[in-house]
Order: C-alpha cells, then sequence, then structure tokens
C-alpha cells in the first residue's frame, strides 16, 4: 500500500482533547506526523490584559480543566512575585494541599483514560469511581468540582472545612489500598505490558532540549522536580521524594511514564496526609475568611517595569506565568501575561517520538504522555 | 441418531407436513382427465409422484424459520448477559456486594419505593423482600463519605428483568435511523458487504443443532461446510471496509482481513482436531459420540484442554472482540471498517457481531462440553437409589436447555475476557496466531490422532485417558502461571519507583 | 525534611554566572531576589542587544549548559521609549540534567541530592531580555537549532505578537487557524478585542444595576 496521510481530526476518540495530528502511513507504519494545535484558542492571554489580577485566577482554572488547582497556584505564585507579596505559612500548606489532591486527580484521570486508549474499558468506570473522592474533597475546600478559584494574592479564599481533616484520611486512606487494584490490571496484564514496553522511547537529555519536563521526564531515569529545583511553598518542611522510573537504556517508555504517575499519586496522598499533620495551627482549627493566617494584604497594581515570574510543578509539566507589570497606565490590569504550557511543548515531542512505530501504537504513546488541550491552546 | 428427548421438533413437523400432505392427497380427484389424445393426468398419482419432494421442501422451510426463530429468542439472552456483566465487573465490588446491589439502595433508602405504585397493591410483597433484605444484609453506611464509591443502588424495575428489552429498543432504534452512502463510495460492494456478513452468519446456524431434534439442516459433512460458511464473513468486512471510500475503514478492513485469515487456520485445525477424536465430521455425531452410552462417554473437553483453549482464543479473534478487536478498536480508528455504516445496516453488523459470537458458544458447547447432555448424565442415572429420580428429570428437561446453559455459561466467559484484558496491537496479534497458535494446533491435531488410534478401542474411552490428559494439562497450566523467574521479578520491581521514608499517618503504602 | 536546593547555592551559582555573562559584549547580567511565597530566591537576569544575542545563547547553551527554553515572551511597548518598542524575554532553566549511565544493560537513575550540588549542576532561573527599537517588523535571531523546545515557543511568538525569528524554519501560525491574514497578530496593542474600549452602562451582564457615578476613578 502506498504511503497516505491520514488526519486523526480534532474530534476523535484518543486524541484526549481538540487537536489534530496528522500522520503519514506506509501500511501500518508511521513514517512522519504533522501536529495541528489551536482548536481550542481562547485568547486567554490577551483577555488577561484588560482583567484585574484578582479576576486572571478564574481564567486560570480553566486553562486546564483537568488540573485546575495546579493553574490558578501557578499564576498565584507568579502575581505574587510581581506584587511582592508574603504568604502566611498557613495558607501555603493549605494551598500545598489543594495542589496534590488536584494532581491525584489529575492523574486519576489519565490512569482512566488510558485504559481505554488500550483496549480496558473497566479501569475507566475504576478511576472515575476514586476521582469523585477527591472532587468530594476538593469541592469541600474550593466550593465547586472544577473551576475553584480557590488561591488568592496572598492567601487563600478560605479555610480548610470542619472535619476535613478526618474525611480527607479516609478518603485518602481508601485510595491508597484502591492503587493495588489498578496496578494489579495494568501491571499485571501481559498484554497491557506488551501494548506499552518497548513503544515510545525518550531519553532524558534529548526531552530536557525539547523542553519536556515532569512526569515524563522522570521515567527516564533523572529525578528532577521544580518542587526542589527551584524551591517554593512548604515543600521543604515535608518528607517526600518525586519517584523516578528506571527506564530502559534505550530511554523512557510508554510502560516507565504509566509507573511514574502511578508513583507519584502515591506521594501526593503521603504529601497531604503530612500537610495535615504539619500544618500550623492544626488541621481543625478554623479561621475566618480573610484571616490574617489565611490571607496577606495585597497591592493591587504592580508598578511599572516591574514583571513576576514563577516556575511550578504542573501535574503534567513545568508551568509558568510571566507577568509585566504596567504601572499607572494599566491601572489594576497586567501589561502582558505570557502562560507557558508544558503539554504545548510536549505534544510536537511526543509526535516525533511516533515515527517509526504502528499506527495502533499511536493511542499508547500519545496518551501516556497525558496530553490535555486545554493548557495546550490557552 | 443415537440420541434423544421429548422435545422432537423434527418429528412433530415431519408428521404435521406428512400429514398434512395426505389429507391433500385424499381431497384429490382420483379419476383420469383426458388432455388430448394421447395424454392423461391423474391429479392424486401426479400428486403422489411429487409428494415426497413437497414434503421435504416445506419441511425444511419450516424448520428453517423455526430454528431461526429459535437462534432470535435465544439470543436476545446474549446482549443481557453482556451489559449486566460488564456493568458488574466494572463495578468490581465483589460477589456480595453485586449481588446486594441489586436491592440496596442509598445509605439505607431504596430506590423511590416503586413497588407501591403497583395497582391492587401487588407490589407488597415485593416490599417485603426488598426491605427485609436490606435489614438483614443492607449498604453499610457508617461512613457515608466513603460509602458513596461502595454503594450501589439499583433503581431499576427489576421485576421485569431489568434491561431485558434494551436489545428491542436498541434494534428499533437503528432500523428508523437514516440510511448514508459516502459519496464516493463503491456503492453497489458498498451494500453488497453487509448482505454477505449477515447472510453467511445466519446460515452457519442452518447446521448447528440447538438440541437432538432441532437443526435445519444435517448433512453427512455438516461441519465442512458449516466451517467453510463461517469463513466467508471476512470477505464481506474486506468488502465493506474498501467500499466506503475512508482511509480509517480501509486500515480496519485490512487488519480485519490479516487478522480473521490468520486465525482460521488454527481454528480448522483444532475444529480438525474435534472431529478426529470422535470420528466423525457431522456435528450432531460429534455429540452423540460424547454423550453415548456404547460409544465415547467422555465430553471432547476433557480429552483434549488444549484443543478447547486453542478453540476458545482462535474464535475470540474470529469474532473481533477485545482483546483481539484491533479492527474496530474504536480507540484509533473510530469504529475501523464499520465507520461508514449507519442505520439497519450497521444494526445487522452489529447483531452480526453477536451472532457469530454465539455461534461460538454453542459449537464451544457441542464440540466440547457434550452438547445436550446433562453433566455426569449416564453416571448419576446409574445411581443406586437417586439413578430414577435423575433419570426422571433428566428425562423432562430437553437437551435445548443444556445446551443453551453452556453456550451462555460460556458467554459469561467471553464478556468476563472483554472485561479485563487490554487491546492487542495488531502485528502482535498476527504474530500470536502465526507463531504461537499455528504450531500449538498442530500438536493438538497430532496428539488427537494418537489417542483416537492408539488409546480408543471401540466403546467407551477408557477412564484413565481423560483423567490423565485433564491433570497434565491443569499442571502444566498451573506451572504456567505461577512460574515466576526470580531475576525478571527482581528487575520489574524497579526499587527506585519510590522514595519516602517516614510514613506521615497510619495507613499502608508500598514499601 | 526533605531536600531541596538550599538558597545560598543557588545564590553563588548565579553570581558566577553573572561574572562569566557580564564579561560579553553587550549583556548586561544582574542578580536578582524574587519572591515565592514564604520563600525568596536568587535568579539571574540578562538584558541582551539584538545583534549580540546569537553568540549569548551559544555560550549559555555550551559553557553554562544552560539547557531547557522554558518561555519566549514577546511584548509590545507602543508607549514605551524609542529602544525597547518590542521586548523578547527569554526564560531558561539549567536543569543539570545528565542521560543516566548504564551497567551491564541496565540503567542507574541519576537520583540527585539538592542540598550537595555545585558547579554547573546548581538548578538556576535566567531570564534574557532583548529589547527591540521601533520598526514595523521586529527581528530577533532564533535559537531553534540551539534549543529545539524553543521551536514551538518561537512559533507561537511570531503567530500572536509578531515578532519574526531569523533562522526559523518551518514558522507557521499554530495557535490561530492557519489562513489568518498576514500581519494579524492579536497580541499587538492596537489589536482591540471587540467591544474592547467600550462604555457599558451596565454594571453587570443582565444590565439589572446602573453603573455607580465614580467609575473609572483611582480609588
Amino acid at each position: 500500500m502506498a504511503e497516505m496521510w491520514i488526519s486523526m481530526g480534532p474530534q476523535h476518540p484518543m486524541t484526549h482533547g481538540l487537536w489534530t495530528l496528522k500522520i503519514k502511513v506506509d501500511g501500518e507504519t508511521v513514517v512522519d506526523t504533522v501536529p495541528d494545535l489551536g482548536y481550542i484558542h481562547r485568547g486567554v492571554e490577551k483577555i488577561c490584559e484588560s482583567r484585574d489580577f484578582t479576576q486572571i485566577t478564574t481564567y486560570c482554572d480553566r486553562l486546564c480543566y483537568a488540573s485546575a488547582n495546579t493553574w490558578s497556584h501557578s499564576y498565584i505564585y507568579a502575581a505574587e512575585d510581581l506584587l511582592g507579596v508574603e504568604v502566611p505559612e498557613r495558607a501555603e500548606y493549605i494551598r500545598l494541599i489543594a495542589i496534590e489532591l488536584q494532581r491525584i486527580a489529575s492523574h486519576l484521570m489519565w490512569l482512566g483514560a488510558y485504559g481505554p486508549d488500550t483496549g480496558n474499558l473497566s479501569v475507566l468506570v475504576w478511576c472515575l469511581r476514586e476521582r469523585e473522592m477527591m472532587m468530594d474533597l476538593l469541592q469541600e475546600m474550593g466550593g465547586s468540582r472544577m473551576h475553584y478559584n480557590f488561591p488568592r494574592i496572598g492567601g487563600v479564599k478560605r479555610d480548610l472545612p470542619h472535619g476535613f481533616a478526618q474525611r480527607a484520611r479516609s478518603k485518602l486512606e481508601l485510595f491508597l489500598q484502591r492503587i493495588q487494584e489498578y496496578e494489579a490490571l495494568y501491571d499485571e496484564s501481559t498484554v497491557f505490558l506488551v501494548r506499552t514496553q518497548g513503544v515510545g522511547y525518550a531519553k532524558a537529555e534529548e526531552m530536557v532540549n525539547h523542553g519536556v519536563s515532569g512526569p515524563n521526564l522522570r521515567a527516564a531515569g533523572v529525578n528532577y522536580d521544580v518542587r526542589w529545583a527551584h524551591p517554593y511553598s512548604v515543600y521543604s518542611e515535608l518528607d517526600w521524594e518525586p519517584p523516578v522510573e528506571r527506564s530502559s537504556i534505550k530511554g523512557a517508555d510508554c510502560y516507565d511514564r504509566y509507573r511514574v504517575r502511578v508513583e507519584e499519586m502515591r506521594i501526593s496522598a503521603l504529601l497531604t496526609l503530612q500537610a495535615l499533620d504539619k500544618m500550623p495551627g492544626g488541621s481543625d482549627t478554623y479561621h475566618e475568611p480573610g484571616d490574617p493566617k489565611l490571607l496577606a494584604k495585597a497591592p493591587s497594581r504592580a508598578p511599572e517595569g516591574t514583571s513576576g515570574y514563577h516556575h511550578f510543578e504542573d501535574s503534567r509539566g513545568e508551568s509558568m506565568f510571566y507577568i509585566a507589570g504596567g504601572g499607572e497606565a494599566r491601572g489594576k490590569n497586567p501589561y502582558r501575561v505570557s502562560i507557558r504550557s508544558p503539554m504545548f511543548i510536549t505534544i510536537p515531542y511526543a509526535s516525533k517520538c511516533m515515527i517509526g512505530y504502528k499506527v495502533a501504537d499511536i493511542p499508547a504513546i500519545m496518551g501516556s504522555f497525558d496530553p490535555c488541550i486545554g493548557e495546550t491552546d490557552r | 441418531m443415537a440420541s434423544s428427548d421429548w422435545l422432537d421438533v423434527n418429528g412433530w413437523l415431519q408428521s404435521i407436513v406428512g400429514w398434512s400432505m395426505d389429507q391433500t392427497h385424499d381431497l384429490l380427484p382420483n379419476e383420469e382427465y383426458g388432455l388430448g389424445p394421447i395424454e392423461s393426468i391423474n391429479p392424486q398419482s401426479g400428486f403422489s409422484s411429487i409428494q415426497p419432494a413437497l414434503e421435504a421442501f416445506f419441511h425444511a422451510s419450516i424448520m428453517c424459520t423455526v430454528v431461526f426463530t429459535t437462534l432470535m429468542l435465544t439470543m436476545l439472552a446474549i446482549p443481557y448477559i453482556e451489559r449486566k456483566f460488564i456493568g458488574r465487573l466494572m463495578d468490581r465490588l465483589g460477589a456480595t456486594t453485586t449481588l446486594r446491589s441489586l436491592w440496596v439502595g442509598e445509605s439505607g433508602a431504596t430506590a423511590g419505593e416503586w413497588w407501591d405504585q403497583l395497582p391492587f397493591g401487588i407490589g407488597t410483597p415485593i416490599g417485603w423482600t426488598i426491605n427485609t433484605l436490606n435489614s438483614i444484609w443492607g449498604n453499610d453506611h457508617e461512613l457515608e463519605t466513603v460509602s458513596r464509591v461502595n454503594n450501589r443502588s439499583y433503581h431499576g424495575y427489576w421485576f421485569l428483568l431489568p434491561g431485558f428489552f434494551q436489545a428491542f429498543a436498541d434494534f428499533f432504534k437503528f432500523a428508523t435511523k437514516e440510511h448514508m452512502v459516502p459519496k464516493d463510495a463503491d456503492k453497489v460492494v458498498f451494500e453488497v458487504a453487509p448482505v454477505i456478513i449477515v447472510s453467511t452468519t445466519v446460515m452457519v446456524f442452518a447446521f448447528v443443532p440447538f438440541g437432538p431434534h432441532i437443526y435445519a439442516a444435517n448433512p453427512d459433512l455438516s461441519l465442512l461446510f458449516m466451517m467453510a460458511i463461517f469463513g466467508v464473513a471476512p470477505l464481506g468486512v474486506f468488502f465493506a471496509g474498501w467500499a466506503s471510500n475512508n482511509k480509517y475503514t480501509l486500515i480496519g478492513g485490512m487488519r480485519s482481513a490479516a487478522q480473521l485469515t490468520a486465525y482460521e487456520i488454527p481454528l480448522l485445525i483444532t475444529v480438525l482436531g474435534v472431529a478426529v477424536l470422535s470420528g466423525s465430521l457431522n456435528i450432531i455425531e460429534i455429540v452423540d459420540f460424547q454423550m453415548g452410552e456404547e460409544e465415547g462417554n467422555v465430553w471432547n473437553f476433557f480429552l483434549m484442554p488444549l484443543g478447547a483453549a486453542l478453540f476458545l482464543i482462535t474464535m475470540i479473534a474470529e469474532v473481533e472482540r477485545i482483546p483481539f478487536d484491533m479492527p474496530e478498536a474504536e480507540a484509533e480508528l473510530v469504529e475501523g471498517w464499520w465507520t461508514e455504516y449507519g442505520g439497519i445496516r450497521w444494526g445487522l453488523m452489529f447483531s452480526a457481531e453477536y451472532m457469530r459470537s454465539y455461534a461460538a458458544c454453542i459449537l464451544f458447547a457441542l464440540f466440547f462440553l457434550g452438547g445436550w447432555e446433562a453433566p455426569f448424565q449416564h453416571t448419576l442415572s446409574d445411581l443406586p437409589v437417586l439413578g430414577g429420580v435423575f433419570t426422571t428429570i433428566f428425562a423432562l428437561i430437553p437437551g435445548l436447555v443444556w445446551v443453551l446453559l453452556k453456550a451462555w455459561i460460556l458467554f459469561g466467559v467471553f464478556v468476563w475476557i472483554r472485561a479485563s484484558l487490554h487491546r492487542v496491537r495488531t502485528d502482535q496479534i498476527l504474530e500470536f496466531g502465526w507463531r504461537y497458535l499455528l504450531p500449538l494446533s498442530l500438536l493438538n491435531l497430532v496428539i488427537a490422532t494418537y489417542m483416537r488410534l492408539e488409546l480408543y478401542g471401540g466403546g467407551n474411552w477408557n477412564l484413565w485417558v481423560p483423567a490423565v490428559v485433564t491433570t497434565v494439562s491443569l499442571i502444566v497450566f498451573l506451572i504456567y502461571i505461577f512460574d515466576e523467574d526470580e531475576e525478571a521479578a527482581r528487575l520489574k520491581s524497579r526499587p527506585y519507583s519510590t522514595q519516602a521514608v517516614v510514613k506521615a499517618s497510619p495507613g499502608s503504602h508500598r514499601d | 525534611m526533605s531536600r531541596v536546593v538550599p538558597s545560598s547555592t543557588q545564590k553563588s551559582a548565579a553570581e558566577k554566572m553573572i561574572t562569566a555573562v557580564g564579561r560579553m559584549k553587550g549583556c548586561d547580567a544582574q542578580l536578582v531576589e524574587r519572591s515565592s511565597g514564604t520563600k525568596s530566591r536568587w535568579t539571574v537576569s540578562i538584558v541582551c542587544d539584538p545583534e549580540n544575542w546569537r553568540g549569548l545563547a551559544e555560550k549559555l547553551l555550551t559553557t553554562h549548559e544552560v539547557d531547557y527554553c522554558s518561555l519566549i515572551t514577546g511584548i509590545h511597548w507602543p508607549d514605551g521609549p524609542e529602544e525597547k518598542k518590542w521586548e523578547v524575554v527569554y526564560h531558561f532553566l539549567r536543569t543539570g540534567i545528565k542521560n543516566p549511565p548504564d551497567k551491564d544493560g541496565i540503567q542507574q537513575p541519576i537520583i540527585t541530592d539538592p542540598t550537595t550540588v555545585k558547579g554547573k549542576l546548581v538548578p538556576l532561573e535566567i531570564e534574557v531580555s532583548i529589547a527591540i527599537p521601533d520598526t514595523r517588523s521586529p527581528m530577533v535571531a532564533s535559537v531553534q537549532d540551539l534549543w529545539i523546545g524553543a521551536d514551538w515557543n518561537e512559533k507561537e511568538t511570531w503567530d500572536l505578537v509578531g515578532i519574526d525569528f531569523e533562522g526559523h524554519k518551518g514558522m507557521r501560525r499554530v495557535l490561530q487557524p492557519h489562513e489568518t491574514p498576514t500581519g494579524y497578530h492579536p497580541l499587538q496593542k492596537h489589536h482591540n478585542i471587540r467591544y474592547h474600549g467600550f462604555e457599558e452602562m451596565y454594571d453587570d451582564a443582565q444590565g439589572f444595576s446602573r453603573k455607580p457615578d465614580d467609575v473609572g476613578k483611582v480609588k
């Protein structure tokens, strides 16, 4: 059969979002790929130029809808850098709990979607059911199930609800047991191993040069994590290590990337439990919203010529906001907000990874990089 | 034939048709009618000369209708099993909670008390049953946050075998949908493909006996005929993939053609092994051999477990179920070779897929599980005291029931496999078929031939033969699944996976 | 306690890079202390001329082992000073990542201990800011061949802001549709989103409450 271009077009069950992947196939082998993003480009960067600093948080939730908390916190740290705000420690702990719970929920969504990519339909329902537990916790904290608008410049919008710590502990206990069930279904299935091992090799230095970071990078045998390399928040106060996978000598394959994320879920659960124990003031005390222990006073304008940026470990890699302040002329709005999405850089790299493998490997490879198109297209 | 039961549809039909033909014969006048100088017709004798052919024709057509109706009605259980079983597996709650889910509700409340709405209070005993079951064995709602994930409240009208009519509803939906042909598609081939697929699938059932007397046709070489027709459907699949003028369907059709061809051969060789073991290429004689008192009397499953496993695997590949459903993998190909079909054509092809699965299950039951014989039928009937009871019971239950039970249970196994395994990649499927299954099926054939020639001396099988074979296979199977290579296990455990040292609070985490 | 890169290590590594880069022509490097919630962090901030950018980029990659290009931002300053009508801000990270070695065919993962990193392996945040004077077609040298992560970032910058990159192969629209007309770069300041600057009478979307009289006044 001659070579032909196939467009796995914007609406496709595999693509985890709306983007086009054009592949050139020779029979069943992929010879070339051209990714085409921008289908849900909403112009968030331009919109942010006419919004207050506090109003931008809601937009950042909607950047990656599967992992909303990590994105709004990523913006908040950059805004605090710009405005020069110091955050109370209790607020940092609460933020950490929100971020890590969100990371678990995001990885569960990925795990649930990875099953149908490779053909297993049961695990989708199982993972979504566990995600319901995390959704319940996040709803208690933030007020809604998906876009919480949780952090404020200088702190968080409200304290942990009454009884949250006890509910969170019981749910995370159950979750840590349930992870073993997913592992059983995936790791002990020869078919899954055959589908994902030896597929989609990626080496560490090559990934770094391409701009790939996060779990995709840690699957290749290096333990680089923004949380310890450029420390922020209270990660230094807790005992944890980023999970690393020993990959093969040819690089990290899909199986390694899958295992890293499963271990990351465990680490995030442990981090949350530790944070609940170590919170200053205890996790059972309740402060009213606006209490100085939760929220510091923050200026609402940025002087001219200042800028703020912050690197952040998002569920999918290293995300960053760069905000240029505009001074008096801009009022309470920033001059320019620039968003770095890890997936925007990783998807072209993943498309390159697919060359040489079969068409049937495309969902396995693409799914293992965990794309989320909301943040890619902004 | 040797085996028989009271549901003698064939015989009844034969006598009815014969009786009606005789009545017709007697009604006709027995006189000579002159049509001219040479010719004269006697209607009665004229009718007598065509009567056998006419009887056979009526018998055959009515029997085909009866068999087709039996097929379609009993096939309604298949989507039901699939839907319910997959639903329970996806809940993965375990047998107890699954059973409990039929009556329990959220935190003790049940299903809106729908039974009180039934007229004349007929729902009251239902209410008593549900409430009693709930109070004895109800939902654990101590920790209501956690019970939200454990909870499985079933709010259906389960007194009507809930979801039973879903299959009808689905089919009517398909029947009323619009029929679209892609603009540049090859119209003739596009329309012909579903016809080929569905018609060959239904034709297969012409040779499949549902009971000792329920079959449409029984030639001497029915097995051969049936497998030949079974193998024509891939041609229709390929037509469908090509004619749709769509790159996705083309890839799907190619994959399907390659996969089905690759698995036809081990399938046929395995079936040949069954035929060798049973000494006949006629399906009814194969079943009679397994259940006969003078001949055979051992189910082929225990004589040839390898063959049974091979038949199962190749049949799952032939009917394109997960783990072998690459041709229609919706992760990449969005329904594969039948993407462009809509409406009744898709509905027919979808039901053809289930018909093929059903045929695979029934064939497994007939070839390996003794067909319409009850388990241990002769042994139980020969017991000293209870033997009479059992004989009566077995005489009352028609053979059809046993065939259907075995087929449905086996379909449950198909669904179980579907719910738990991932999809195998096409080239891996082909490699598996050509490099592993083909040699194994040849090995199976050799073993079957040896057993038949050397170990079978007419009459019954010696009892040690199936015992030895089954034990050896079981041991090999257990060794295969439990053997752990120390080195590989150590490498696979990946000690760098997690490095957190301190347990934050009582709870389990993997060390 | 978990191990993180200590602040002092960051500061000394930043100072070393600043002295090295400051010696280059056309570059001016500064140590900037930025805040990060409860802590502070030390970053390197370099201001460079457009002509010397390529040389600086190669130096950063080869000598200072800055291996990760994080973000490329283009900013349009129509009201800014003459020599800074356009600005391109690059953000890099030095990650200190090397390919893990293999021993006997099995890979040995590199577990970096953050408290003991030193030299060129210390993770560092670097910001390079290039000011482009007033022109209708701003252009800067492309670093697509040095950091492949810069590839799509440069495409996006051109697509949205209009700053071209010299030597970039395969420049195309990435976030906007392929058929977007030439010259359409929405993040330039004269591009107004529809209804931008439109004076609304009502404060809320449904039009129940009129805006108060002191709207627009600085509080």
